[in-house]
């Protein structure tokens, strides 16, 4: 039906999550109504973010430098770890300004379905920061989502570190999140409510 | 809430109806063929936009026509009227209105009528396995307590992720790490199930027993929840699934929780699916239904719409008065016969009569009323 250039942009929009065959058609026709500077700037932008956006070294969030903003920030206390399952999450719960410490993505959580087993995520990764007597952690807040996979995450990561570390303190977001809930999606005051009450694991 | 009338276009027999229903018992006869039960199916698939006869719902559509069109009037306990709206072409998505605006699901409606559904092939549900009757206690459960719904599903999730996993386990793709995050969460969520079904229970056993006492089924008839775990929470279901990994490793699947659960309706401490006759069955199966209504009349302060299909057929003639005599008393129920003399007390007054034939609908004048 269209030329294979325009096929071709609709079947990449078409990728995005939530943009369906009808609004990727729409966007591409946007695109091609655009001025030539306009459409020049979209892939320059798309191109520029996959090229310097790499995962921080630490945490896993997203970082145009080794190091995210919030872990080379030294006012952001280092002895709290606030685990969310996707850099996406990170947002939101800075947007609360109920937490001050650090972030540690997991890039997922587990779902033997998808076949996402804890070593298909930054799980080690934790371990071994929280033993890294360098910086000593005090609490982990476990902020996966409220879903089935989310708190089995959630679950999975607190028996570990009550055996590995059993001085560290691991807390999980009051519940008051929506069931089956993403923390993307959750509003501010929610979200800093269910911050502000953490419960002990 | 109560329905006041139903139109159909080009649904099952019909090309266009337009009926008025009673606001108590409804009597709809005819011969065989006559199009009484695709009466009560078009009622259901207005109520809820789904068929309670089949899962290839293109076949509602009738013959040679393209789309279905359902319309139900609807008073609620205020005297106000509402409208429900199915609009069915096969290969598109429905058109579900409610008071003329688009929903996703008449499910979500909050005005919508409750509705329980006796048919002669529901009678699975008394003599067939046990899967029917825990999904049939979780409709109850959802439509009692609409926000416990979640729970079965997160049940569902959790439990095929634990599959999953097992199977991962038994192929040594994955290992058993994270075996015991799995047998909590599956715990918390199975604990959950199984409390609301004890409580949905809890308010359908003694209603269930006083109604098949009615329903001259004697006075031993019990409905008795079986859960498979005793376990008193969810730590100590969890440390149940554990004690069984070995064996669940063995057969790839999870063999404890609330999926394994039962529903017994027994008589004298007997299974009814094994030792009912046919007769007995269909008593139990309608005492069931009754004491649902009743139940969720008392927690969703409607009384549900009863739709009874072909129900007096192997009644006794003691055993029908007994029914009809239930059914005019509360609520509002449409009944199909073949024979308006099965149905006793059907001449009387405050019941509607339809009469039906070649898929047209014969008002009897004192309905209209
Ligand atoms: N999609 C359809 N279009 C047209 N006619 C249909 C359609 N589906 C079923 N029918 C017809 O409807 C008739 C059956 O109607 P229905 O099942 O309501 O009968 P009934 O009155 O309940 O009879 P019985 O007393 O035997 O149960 C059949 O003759 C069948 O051919
Ligand atoms: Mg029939
Ligand atoms: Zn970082």
């Amino acid at each position: 039906m269209y030329a294979p250039p325009i096929q071709r942009l609709i079947t990449e929009l078409g990728k995005l999550p939530g943009v369906g065959a009808r609004t990727a058609q729409r966007l591409a026709m946007h695109i091609l109504r655009a001025s030539p500077q306009d459409a020049a700037a979209l892939a320059e932008a798309i191109r520029e973010v996959k090229e310097r956006i790499g995962l921080c070294e630490v945490c896993f969030n997203f970082a145009d430098e080794p190091r995210c903003r919030i872990c080379a920030d030294e006012r952001r206390d280092a002895g709290v770890i606030c685990v969310v399952e996707e850099a996406g999450d990170v947002i939101p719960v800075e947007r609360t300004h109920e937490f001050r410490g650090r972030y540690h993505v997991l890039g997922g959580a587990l779902s033997p379905i998808d076949g996402v087993d804890p070593g298909d995520l930054k799980i080690g990764e934790l371990y071994r920061r929280v033993s890294d007597p360098a910086e000593p952690i005090r609490e982990v807040v476990l902020a996966t989502n409220s879903t089935t996979t989310g708190e089995a995450t959630a679950l999975h990561i607190a028996d570990t570190l009550r055996e590995r570390s059993p001085d560290v303190v691991v807390t999980r977001l009051a519940s008051g999140l929506p069931v089956g809930g993403d923390l993307e999606y959750a509003d501010e005051v929610t979200l800093g409510k269910a911050f502000a009450g953490r419960r002990r694991l | 809430m109560f329905a006041t009338r139903l139109r159909l276009r080009d649904f099952r027999s019909y090309e266009r109806t337009d009926v008025a229903l009673g606001a108590g018992l409804t009597v709809v006869h005819g011969s065989n063929g006559a199009g009484k039960t695709n009466l009560l199916e078009a009622l259901y698939f207005g109520c809820t936009g789904r068929s309670c006869r089949t899962s290839n719902e293109r076949e509602v559509v009738r013959f040679d026509a393209a789309t279905t069109r359902v319309e139900v009037d609807l008073r609620d306990a205020d005297g106000r009227a509402h409208e429900l709206a199915v609009g069915f072409t096969p290969g598109d998505a429905k058109r579900l209105q409610a008071d003329g605006v688009l929903v996703d699901r008449l499910v979500d409606v909050e005005m919508r009528p409750l509705v329980c559904v006796f048919m002669p092939d529901r009678l699975e549900l008394v003599k067939g396995p046990p899967a029917l009757r825990r999904s049939h206690i979780d409709h109850v459960i959802a439509a009692s307590w609409p926000a416990r719904s979640a729970t079965r599903r997160s049940y569902g999730r959790a439990l095929a992720q634990r599959n999953a996993l097992l199977a991962g386990i038994r192929s040594g793709r994955s290992s058993r790490d994270s075996l015991p995050a799995w047998d909590a969460e599956l715990a918390r969520h199975g604990i959950a199930l199984r409390d609301d079904r004890a409580a949905a229970i809890e308010l359908l056993a003694p209603r269930f027993s006083t109604l098949a006492g009615a329903l001259g089924l004697g006075a031993g008839a019990e409905l008795r929840y079986r859960p498979r775990s005793r376990a008193a929470d969810a730590q100590q279901l969890a440390a149940e699934l554990a004690q069984r990994t070995d064996s669940d490793l063995d057969r790839g699947f999870t063999g404890h929780g609330p999926h394994r659960d039962d529903l017994a309706l027994l008589r004298d401490g007997r299974e009814l699916r094994s030792y009912g006759s046919q007769g007995e069955q269909r008593l139990a199966l309608l005492a069931l239904l009754l004491a649902e209504r009743e139940a969720l009349a008392e927690a969703r302060s409607t009384v549900p719409l009863m739709l009874l299909d072909d129900v007096m057929s192997e009644l006794d003639p003691d055993r029908r008065a007994m029914l009809a005599e239930l059914l005019r008393g509360a609520g509002q129920s449409v009944v199909t016969t073949t024979d308006l003399a099965h149905v006793p007390g059907a001449a009387g007054a405050g019941v509607t009569r339809l009469a039906v034939a070649g898929g047209a609908v014969l008002q009897d004048a004192a309905a209209a009323a």
